[in-house]
């Protein structure tokens, strides 16, 4: 899809050339044209940058002379005589020739045309390059204790710099305790905002070398106060800090005067730490896209070679599955992330809330090395942090309350994550006071959220406390209570395609149940059909598949089990959920899905077979529509809609009472 | 008749639907295809229910003819699909509009509806932005961020499907 | 929120490499061909870092810092330019004209993005 950037360079540097000539060409007939000169010294400027950068090295370092030698006229030590002009078109064929054909192109002889050149620019030396000075480097001993102390310059912020990033580089290179030194700030009126009047003192452990403390500097050090000594031996007090670009110098540690301007910064290579790597994670986004792709079109080399007669084909297309697969499973695994990432955040959390709240809490975690997909694990953070703030602040009672309950002084809120088929169950359990059900439904009635007298499970009834502004808490503290949270978690929760559940006995506790999708991206799906509409079915809800046989068949109208194997399954005739029209298939067939322990049989038309499914998102257009949790491209190029199993197994249940009620 | 002040003119591209022509503002148009096929979303609301592939994405397809209460014909030759990108609830949504036919893009001075009043009339004002002259003709630009706005509200949902029952 | 950075350059695939380095990062990026279109885009654009050439056609990099500097809306917009290395006394100009740091040419794509990091941070 990108341009190669090396053509890109060609081209431009062929454009330039032009530019070039005809600037030499016309400077032959007027030498005093300084736009003329400007103009050919940028093109050699261009060229010779560009080239550096995209790997024409020979270009960048043929054209540095011929650019250097032009600074010159530019400068005006220089006249552009015919002579020169004369050298300086010959340049630039052999530029020509080294961009184009570079195997013809002979050093030799672009080396004769420097000489000439030179010559020409009456012995003037192209300036060496000057190779950088390398720094000395102190060898990191360990780790090793500094104090830094440093004013920047008042304009320094106006001039772009923030302070504060430097103080979070300092932080990044190890253990650092900052403090802000406010001496220097004038009073309120006197205070221009623009102006950085902190100065800082900051203790800094590492094991990194002086050098990088410096680096984070090198912007800034030629106007700013610099004090850095090292404080594991004998400490030098200083009482003031140095003027600017001195630095004072202390007995221990050599140390070297800021740092070479001129030196090129390393660049940062890749971490490299026990054999992983950093990779920015829109690489592997665009990588998971590229996989997508890739699926979609293996399926469609499915339907190729399953219609074709050759052999070959044939087994190479199974090769290429089987290949598609694995790189899938591979790709989706590099993603990953293990939960205790995030459970380790929260002790320090629940810490802060117990002693804030007065309450005794003992976290417990279970299943850290859960894994999840990376934005998964990222967007979960603040629906947790939430919930567990929940638990503590409204689950768990005072610890007199929980003495005169007959339960434990100090309450418990148990974290836990595991795989459960295609999805992760994450829940946040405490052994609290529940929910009180009473309570809730009076102020879902009152807020009209509920019609009084209708029968509802607990699940249902609990659903209320997601909606927008309800809270039952008496006072609104500033930790919770407020009911902005819980319908934040649950739409967050939700476009991360999972389900949220509460369970609560009264005096017991509460249990919070968050369900997610393994993955976002790709699954294996069943592909049926239902009608003249084809739809997927998660495989991995998928319990099995049976043959509705004609007298079953019969005897299940007007009926709400299917009797599979003298089981009673609920069921739904997806012709009759889907409005299908076509004439009715003579062997239906029967899914059996479920979703957590509940279980429904799907009535179709008929099972078409596995497919690799990547799954596209529904729009806002379709995002109400329950039966469905996103669409696919199969591999004749036509939508499937993808069905939502949780949706359909809790429609079956709540049908199958309805029906139950009736008769 | 409204006076034309000929400084504002606006791009179009021109359709049919049901035999009537109208138009929309060609700033939301992305593309132009030929029918392709169309996959139902069983318990949507009727203006927006079908799904289809535009290169790779799965792109929602509305019907216009639902707005107006056109009969909706079955499709022919000239049946076209109108690839637009509009912004639903702060979103840029990618959209796809059935048309009978397409015409042509055209730009055309602009007048708003309150100045021709006669025309707008058979319409439904809030769906109409302004009303383009070309020659002798007037031709109907809807307002297409509105319609969708209108239709795309969650319609209540029949007794017997499934709607968003666990959070 | 993403950031946006000003890409100045009159090179074409000097702009194409800051472009592409810096939005696979995650950087929204606008660009400008010399000083005069630069200055430009940062009255109009809202922008939270500017990277600039110093040999510009129009306008040159000095000059459009000079200008910048004096929009109210671009106060303490990090600036920074690239340079060859025997441009110091470039450098001390362009310093005293209002930018923040430097990136030395030819540089490479990690150069790029740690000193856009430095300076504006994620």
């Amino acid at each position: 899809m990108s341009v190669d950037p090396a053509d890109m360079f060609r081209q431009e540097a062929q454009e330039l050339l032009e530019v070039l000539e005809q600037n030499l060409l016309d400077l032959g007939l007027t030498p005093d044209d300084q736009d003329l000169i400007g103009s050919a010294f940028r093109a050699l400027h261009t060229i010779k940058g560009s080239g550096a950068m995209f790997g024409f090295d020979r270009v960048a370092a043929f054209t540095h002379h011929v650019e250097t030698a032009f600074d010159q006229v530019r400068k005006g030590k220089v006249a552009p005589s015919p002579a020169l002009i004369q050298v300086a078109l010959a340049a630039k064929d052999h530029m020509r020739m080294l961009i184009e054909q570079p195997e013809q192109a002979n050093d030799a002889a672009g080396d004769a045309i420097l000489k000439d050149l030179q010559q020409v620019v009456d012995g003037v030396e192209a300036p060496a390059e000057t190779a950088p000075a390398p720094s000395a480097e102190i060898k990191p001993e360990g780790l090793v204790t500094w104090r830094l102390r440093f004013r920047l310059a008042k304009d320094s912020m106006a001039m772009g710099t923030n302070p504060l990033l430097l103080l979070d580089e300092l932080r990044e290179l190890g253990q650092a305790t900052v403090t802000a030194l406010t001496d220097e700030i004038p009073s309120i009126e006197e205070i221009d905002p623009n102006c950085c009047y902190l100065a800082w003192d900051v203790k800094l452990t590492t094991d990194r070398p002086q050098s990088a403390i410096e680096e984070v500097f090198m912007f800034v050090i030629d106007d700013m106060e610099f004090d850095l000594q090292r404080i594991d031996a004998t400490p030098v007090e200083t009482t003031a800090i140095a003027a600017p670009g001195t630095v004072q110098p202390v007995e221990e540690v050599a140390h070297a005067a800021p740092a070479g301007l001129q030196k090129r910064r390393e660049p940062p290579s890749a971490k490299t730490a026990a054999g992983s790597i950093r990779v920015p994670a829109e690489r592997l986004d665009e990588l998971m896209d590229r996989v997508g792709e890739l699926v979609i079109a293996q399926a469609r080399l499915r339907q190729v070679a399953a219609s074709s007669h050759d052999g070959q084909v044939k087994s190479v297309a199974e090769e290429v599955e089987r290949l598609v697969l694995e790189l899938r499973d591979t790709t989706m695994g590099i993603r990953m992330l293990p939960i205790g990432s995030l459970f380790g955040r929260f002790r320090r959390l629940v810490h802060d809330l117990s002693s804030e709240l007065g309450k005794s809490v003992e976290l417990v975690t279970i299943g850290e090395e859960t894994e999840l997909d990376k934005t998964v694990v990222e967007r979960l953070n603040d629906p947790l942090v939430h919930l567990i703030r929940n638990s503590i602040d409204h689950g768990l009672e005072l610890p007199e309350v929980r003495l005169q309950a007959g339960k434990a002084a100090q309450g418990r809120v148990v974290l836990t994550a595991r795989h459960a088929g295609a999805q992760v169950l994450i829940s946040i359990t405490d052994d609290g006071r529940g929910l009180d059900r009473d309570r809730i439904r009076a102020r879902a009635e009152e807020n009209g959220l509920i019609v009084p007298g209708t029968k509802l499970t607990d699940n249902e009834l609990f659903q209320v406390l997601f909606q927008p502004g309800f809270s039952t808490a008496r006072e609104v503290t500033s930790i919770s209570g407020r009911g902005v949270g819980m319908d934040v978690v649950k739409r967050t929760i939700e476009s991360l395609r999972g389900t949220i559940d509460m369970t609560s006995r009264p005096g017991g506790g509460t249990e919070v149940t968050l369900r997610l999708p393994l993955t976002l991206a790709i699954i294996d799906g069943l592909l049926i059909r239902v009608g003249s509409g084809r739809y997927v079915i998660p495989l991995s809800a998928v319990e099995e598949c049976v043959e509705l046989s004609p007298e079953e068949d019969a005897r299940s109208r007007g009926r709400s089990f299917l009797n599979i194997r003298d089981e009673l399954v609920p069921f739904l005739r997806l012709r009759e959920l889907f409005n299908a029209t076509t004439a009715v298939d003579p062997y239906p067939k029967v899914v059996i899905v479920s979703s957590g322990d509940l279980r429904v049989g799907l009535v179709v038309d008929q099972v078409i077979g596995d497919h690799q499914t990547v799954i596209k998102s529904l729009s806002r257009l379709h995002a109400d529509v329950g039966t469905f949790s996103g669409a696919t491209i199969l591999g004749d190029g036509t939508v499937a809609l993808i069905l939502d199993v949780a949706n359909l197994v809790e429609f079956g249940q709540v049908r199958e009472e309805k029906l139950k009620a009736a008769s | 008749m409204a006076r034309w002040n000929g400084d504002r003119s606006i791009e179009i591209v021109t359709l049919n639907l049901d035999g009537e022509i109208f138009a929309i503002d060609a700033a939301h148009v992305r593309e132009i295809l030929d029918l392709v096929p169309i996959t139902e979303v069983p318990h949507s609301q009727p203006f927006v229910n079908g799904l289809i592939n535009v290169r790779g994405k799965v792109v929602p397809l509305a019907d216009l003819r639902l707005c107006f209460g056109m009969e909706q014909h079955p499709p022919t030759i000239d049946t076209r699909i109108i690839v637009i990108e509009i912004e639903l609830d702060g979103e840029p949504t990618t959209v796809g509009l059935r048309a009978d036919k397409v015409y042509e893009v055209t730009e055309v001075a602009a007048a708003s509806l309150e100045e021709t009043p006669r025309i707008g009339m058979r319409w439904r004002p809030e769906f109409i932005r302004c009303i383009g002259k070309r020659g002798d003709d007037f031709i109907v630009v809807l307002d297409i961020g509105r319609i969708f706005t209108r239709f795309a509200r969650t319609m209540p949902a029949e007794a017997d499907t499934p709607e968003r029952l666990s959070a | 929120m993403t950031k946006t950075v000003l890409s100045v350059d009159d090179s074409a695939s000097v702009r194409q490499m800051v472009k592409l380095t810096l939005s696979g990062a995650g950087y929204q990026v606008v660009e400008a061909g010399n000083g005069a279109e630069g200055l430009a885009k940062a009255k109009s654009t809202a922008v939270d870092m500017i990277v600039t050439d110093l040999n510009m056609p129009v306008m040159d990099g000095i000059s459009m810092i000079r200008e910048v500097r004096k929009l109210p809306n671009c106060k303490g917009v990090p600036i920074i330019l690239l340079t060859t290395e025997s441009d110091s006394e470039k450098k001390a100009e362009a310093r005293g004209a209002g930018a923040t740091g430097w990136i030395t040419k030819p540089f490479q794509q990690e150069q790029l993005l740690a000193v856009v990091k430095k300076v504006i941070g994620g």
